[in-house]
């Protein structure tokens, strides 16, 4: 209260244009600019949504709760084979006959596989999350009849099961984007509730929320079952923009791309794995232009920098330059 | 019968290799509380140096042997030294800053040696068959078993009757009043590492002979060593070694059995452990 009577009157203001100048352009590229980007750079952008989606619900037990898992992407996974072996092989066509089941098979593992995980902890925990996952991925490989094997399966275009609507790059993108605009809020809506903080208590101190009496293996276990919902969102968009889907969206590999987005962001900042996304999916397509097989050299050094240079992340080292800006041009408003 | 004592001797053979593999994990886990993914991919390295070595320029096995080992032992201390040593305490860190170098190697490596899985290959002393009481058994993998008894006595006599293992063993027990007593820690870390790595670049050579190297090994490898510090329980030769025998038997006997299910087995196993005891088969027991 004091601090801010101390301010002069027109600074809040100020700082609050900034701030709203910045959500403004964030908006317009996110919103406008795709309509008059080529169709790949469209697909990229889906593309990037996608993985952001996918990076905030390993955020919320990552980041939150302090759960490093391994195995994320077998959620992604289900949902996405979920979504193709109704379309193939059960005639289901529309997302929205196709999109709850998967949902809900994602979150049914989730909950099946949080309960073997929630036995240990740490590296314990890190280690059975990223077998389970890849025995997801073994599954896929072996039962080809169903799941096509190594090849996977493909799916017809996205077909919303609403009239008028036709699949093109830039409706998937506006579809993707709406989803990724609900999810977000969404999970900052979580991770702020009570709840959110039990799970950031935890993070900081189990052994301390335990004493305070909270069952903290049922706001692990719910947490996980929640992340297991997100993931299941992004890999049903996953699908519907690649139309195909193959082991390797359940693998390891698939799970240390999201756990590369959030620690390159800044774990626990829901914006930070967003912006991670868009840093990993955008060197990849740099990559895949210049050369794709030496992709994954570039993948490796990128994890090294993350962790031995942007410890915390991108996205706090920003938030403090966005804040210094502020600052300094708050401080130039106040003299002139 | 025949097929009971077939799967066994697989088993056991298998199991040695993985042995080998995952003892250099526990031990630095259970001594500096060091977690090193990219363990896989050094031994998918020196699969690879060996194989260059053996068929594509015609050295004898057993140089291949030492010099595919000494590769791995060297990038593994490069690892610890250069970056890990920094990430003291930092799990997640070590997590993924190993999943980086597991990235890194197997590029490298397809690089280097490209993309085609290999044949296995072995010295042409374990090339036969070794036949007893009317069956035949591939020598080289008598030559696995043989070998991994011998490595599993010198590295129970290095850590239980030498003083260098009595120091990583308090050292493991409680690091603190290693360090207080005296103890150069740093040294031993060093040595620890270079062990470990060294033996997980041995199995790579010795495993290769069973199975070829391919570059997805730095991946797939480092599953089967995970499922095995998980199944036999971290930080101990005993834990490893049950761990390890239990998977190479399970993986044996499946792929006699039911061969489509083989791989399927050992996640079962994994499953089971950790809902009856979930600190694995033979944790250790003391320290903290």
């Amino acid at each position: 209260m004091k601090i801010a009577e101390l301010k002069p009157g027109g600074q809040p203001q100020q700082g609050r244009l900034v701030r709203f100048s910045l959500y403004f352009v964030i908006g317009l590229i996110l919103i406008v600019l795709p309509i008059f980007l080529p169709m790949y750079l469209q697909g990229l952008m889906t593309k990037i949504l996608v993985f952001a989606i996918f990076a905030m619900s390993l955020d919320l037990i990552w980041g939150y709760t302090g759960l490093s898992s391994m195995g994320h992407a077998a959620f992604f996974g289900v949902a996405g084979y979920t979504t193709a072996i109704l379309i193939r092989h059960y005639g289901v066509v529309t997302f929205l006959e196709t999109a709850p089941l998967s949902i809900l098979m994602a979150t049914l593992f989730a909950a099946v596989f949080g309960i073997i995980s929630l036995r240990v902890s740490g590296l314990y925990f890190l280690m059975v999350t990223l077998a389970l996952g890849q025995a997801l991925f073994s599954i896929a490989w072996q039962w080809y009849h169903i799941t096509g094997g190594a090849f996977g399966l493909t799916i017809p275009p996205l077909n919303l099961g609403i009239p008028g609507f036709t699949s093109t790059a830039i409706s998937i993108y506006y579809f993707v984007f709406i989803f990724f605009i609900i999810c977000y809020f969404l999970l900052r809506r979580i991770v702020n509730s009570p709840f959110g903080h039990v799970l950031q208590g935890i993070r900081e101190n189990e052994p301390r929320m335990r004493a305070l009496g909270y069952n903290t293996w049922l706001y692990k276990y719910i947490a996980f079952i929640i992340a297991g919902f997100f993931a299941g969102i992004s890999g049903i968009l996953f699908v519907h923009w690649n139309m195909l889907i193959s082991p390797y969206q359940l693998g390891m590999i698939q799970s240390t791309y999201a756990a590369l987005c959030v620690i390159l962001g800044g774990p626990g900042t829901l914006v930070g794995p967003v912006i991670g996304a868009a840093v990993v999916i955008g060197l990849e397509y740099g990559a895949s232009l210049y050369n794709p097989e030496r992709w994954p050299l570039f993948l490796g050094i990128i994890f090294v920098i993350s962790v031995m240079f942007l410890r915390g992340g991108v996205y706090p080292r920003l938030n403090n330059l966005w804040k210094k800006v502020g600052e300094k041009y708050s401080y130039g408003s106040t003299k002139g | 019968m025949d097929l009971v004592v077939l799967s066994l001797l697989n088993g056991v053979s298998f199991g040695m290799v993985l042995f080998l593999l995952t003892i250099g994990l526990s031990i630095t886990l259970g001594l500096m509380g060091i977690i090193n993914l990219s363990h896989g991919a050094l031994f998918m390295v020196a699969g690879f140096a060996g194989w260059m070595l053996v068929v594509q320029l015609g050295y004898s096995y057993w140089l291949a042997l030492l010099v595919g080992a000494i590769i791995a032992g060297l990038i593994g201390l490069a690892i610890e030294q250069g970056f890990l040593s920094r990430l003291y305490g930092l799990t997640n860190d070590q997590v993924l800053l190993t999943i980086g170098f597991i990235y890194i190697l197997m590029n490298l490596s397809l690089w280097i040696w490209g993309g085609r899985a290999r044949m296995p290959y072995h010295d042409p002393l374990l090339a036969g068959t070794f036949s007893i009481a009317g069956w035949q058994y591939p020598v080289y993998r008598i030559f696995i078993i043989g070998a991994g008894l011998i490595l599993i006595l010198a590295i129970w006599w290095l850590l239980e009757r030498t003083r260098i293992g009595a120091i990583i063993r308090a050292g493991m027990d409680d690091i603190e009043t290693a360090k207080a007593l005296g103890k150069n820690m740093g040294r031993i870390n060093y040595l620890v590492f270079f062990l470990g790595s060294f033996l997980a670049g041995l199995a790579g050579v010795i495993g290769a002979q069973m199975m070829g190297p391919r570059i997805g090994m730095g991946w797939d490898i480092l599953l089967l060593a995970l499922i095995v510090l998980v199944v036999g329980g971290m930080g101990s030769i005993q834990g490893a070694l049950i761990g390890a025998m239990v998977i190479g038997l399970v993986d044996s006997f499946g792929r006699a059995l039911l061969p489509d299910l083989a791989m399927f087995f050992m996640y079962i196993v994994m499953i089971i452990v950790l809902m009856v005891k979930p600190s694995g088969i033979l944790p250790r027991e003391s320290g903290g």
